[in-house]
């Protein structure tokens, strides 16, 4: 069953929102 | 190799090729040889996108990359998923619904014949001599490291994709992609793991010291059109290279026709964009984490045997002196990264910048003697060193336990056969269905086109492995047909792009063609130090403002096809 589009972008932009954040994070508490 | 590692290998390569064989259910008639009938479920087809991107010189190239520059080649990828979300709402509804088999067949319909046979012969121009590339990379750098015949590497890994494509078609195909996926992902899975076990110091420690080295720098906002990887490069000029990439590129095309509704196509193309983004992150932290292993374990002077060896003979004297300096300079690297991981619990401030001050020197230094040791390998070997697609391989087979080389080699051969594979579907289809069906054989039977369709993945399997044999010799042919290739992929997005503008002809859309791919070629002749990212803006671009100011006083035919397939939905 394929998940309605909508919910998908949501997803995609969760995703990529959520790993944008962890290497934010990762840049500023180890890249001094 | 251990035979150990020799079962796996051969395991792997029994199960790709005979479920490849067996999948030949549908693939009676061209349709279900190309697109497989248009049934295929949307996660299968998305994992074969990523499959299909993710290359050998990926797996093996990026995470080298990771290793010596850190993560900042991430921003590369930063316009993917913006690329495929602007896909999934336009072009792909519309190729998809206009029930064609090739992204060019749809410019015919909107526009003539010439725009749609030159797009293709472009598209198998650079595709059928990348698709060499694609084996060559691999097959090099596994035939230096085992010490292997360079033809018998390029026959491990495109004969055993060449029948699978051949027999199987796309079903064949992506189904191969699917388990692939699944193989290389593991694989890095299971290299983490290992690096975060025998990692010397907490990983705490060890990031903060990656941190030092410049290694886990990520985000560069500068405005500088030189620099290759910046945030803003990878937003605009990335998104240009996604869209032209994934919506003009047969090979990724191919995919999404191949999936049973319009709904499907778009969740597969963003499902490739849901794990794009991590799983890079994921492969140049695995650099990074390589990085650190050999901060505190002897490193090679130069990965490459092969080079290495080469270095010796013909200039002992240059290498000895290298290498003593080369042990002595990583010696003092590892003191100084053990003083600042110790510093960090027990010091202050100021002993703690001092002590990563050292670090950082005593890395300079390293690098340094590396520098020189990579140029005396250039002018030993006479070829660019390439070292850095030596480092996870070398890595792999000195540090990790027995069935680790097996596993790893697998991977490679995943990596390289799902690449391989869809360029070779994609070509056969662009040969049959652009050029043989519509300038030499019309009509003729269904069965007549399905086995001309294979004749044809064999022969761009053959032509493939030839110029892969010969690749290091045709190195510079190859690289002059990438350099041209990149005038035109934002050119033929452009194209696309002027498809969807209900007002534009196919004469303006012919010029604006040309003109797009002649702006680019003077933008890298005269303005080299513009970075490629940016060659696809511009050239998508000048195709759609040339397309439509020509278009604007015409009153030609807008192609033969109907408004309803012509306008976007």
């Amino acid at each position: 069953m394929t998940p309605p589009f909508r919910t998908t972008l949501w997803r995609v932009l969760g995703i990529q929102f959520a790993t944008l954040v962890i290497l934010w994070l990762l840049q500023s508490r180890y890249a001094s | 190799m251990h035979w150990v590692n020799w079962v796996i290998v051969a395991a792997y390569l029994t199960i790709v090729v005979f479920d490849g064989l067996r999948r030949t259910r549908g693939t009676t008639n061209i349709e279900g040889y190309f697109l497989a009938n248009r049934s295929l479920p949307w996660w299968a087809v998305g994992l074969s996108v990523m499959a299909t991107q993710l290359s050998a010189i990926t797996l093996i190239g990026t995470t080298g990359q990771g290793a010596t520059d850190g993560l900042k080649f991430i921003q590369f990828y930063f316009g993917l998923p913006i690329a495929m979300v602007i896909l999934g709402v336009t072009l792909v509804p519309f190729l998809h619904r206009a029930k064609v088999y090739t992204a060019y067949e749809y410019l015919e319909r909107r526009f003539d014949a010439k725009t749609r046979s030159l797009t293709s012969l472009l598209f198998l121009l650079s595709r059928g001599l990348s698709c060499g590339t694609i084996i060559a990379a691999p097959s090099v750098v596994l035939s230096s490291i085992f010490g292997w015949d360079l033809v018998l590497c390029v026959a491990l890994i495109g004969l055993p994709t060449i029948i699978y494509t051949v027999v199987g078609g796309v079903q064949a195909v992506a189904w191969a992609d699917v388990k692939q996926m699944f193989v290389i992902a593991g694989t890095m899975i299971a290299i983490i793991s290992m690096l975060i076990v025998r990692m010397p110091i907490p990983l705490d420690d060890a990031l903060h010291i990656a941190g030092a080295a410049g290694r886990l720098q990520v985000f560069d906002f500068s405005l500088d059109l030189s620099k290759t990887y910046t945030f803003w490069s990878g937003i605009l000029g990335g998104t240009f290279l996604m869209l032209s990439y994934f919506g003009t590129d047969q090979s990724q095309v191919q995919r999404y026709l191949a999936a049973k509704s319009v709904d499907e196509a778009r969740s597969s193309l963003l499902m490739s964009a849901y794990w794009k983004i991590p799983l890079q992150a994921l492969i140049l932290l695995t650099g990074v984490l390589v990085f650190l292993f050999y901060l505190f374990t002897p490193a090679p002077l130069l990965y490459n045997p092969r080079h290495s060896a080469e270095v010796e003979q013909k200039q002992p004297a240059l290498f000895a002196n290298l290498q003593t300096r080369y042990t002595a300079a990583i010696g003092v690297r590892q003191a100084a990264a053990r003083t600042a991981t110790t510093i960090r619990r027990t010091g202050t401030d100021a002993e703690l910048r001092q002590s990563l001050d050292a670090f950082r020197a005593s890395e300079a230094s390293v690098s340094e003697i590396r520098t020189e040791a990579l140029a005396a390998a250039a002018r030993a070997s006479g070829e660019s060193s390439r070292d850095v697609n030596y480092i996870i391989p070398r890595f792999v087979l000195d540090n990790l336990p027995l069935g680790f080389a097996g596993i790893f080699l697998a991977a490679v051969l995943a990596a390289a056969m799902s690449s391989i594979a869809a360029e070779l579907n994609s070509l056969s289809t662009a040969t049959i269905v652009d050029f043989y069906q519509r300038w030499f054989r019309k009509s003729a039977s269904d069965r007549h086109y399905l086995n001309v369709s294979k004749i044809a993945t064999a022969v761009w399997g053959l032509f493939a492995c030839v110029v892969a044999t010969y690749a290091a010799t045709l190195g510079s042919l190859i690289e002059v047909v990438n350099r041209f290739g990149s005038f035109f992929y934002g050119s033929i997005l452009g194209i696309f792009l002027l498809a969807m503008i209900p007002r534009v002809r196919a004469g303006g859309a012919f010029v604006a063609l040309l003109s797009g791919m002649a702006a680019v070629g003077s933008v890298a002749i005269w303005v080299p130090r513009v970075s490629f990212l940016w060659h696809n803006l511009i050239g998508a671009v000048v195709v759609v403002a040339v397309g439509y100011v020509l278009s604007l006083g015409g009153d030609g035919t807008p192609g033969s096809v109907g408004t309803s397939e012509a306008s976007p939905v």
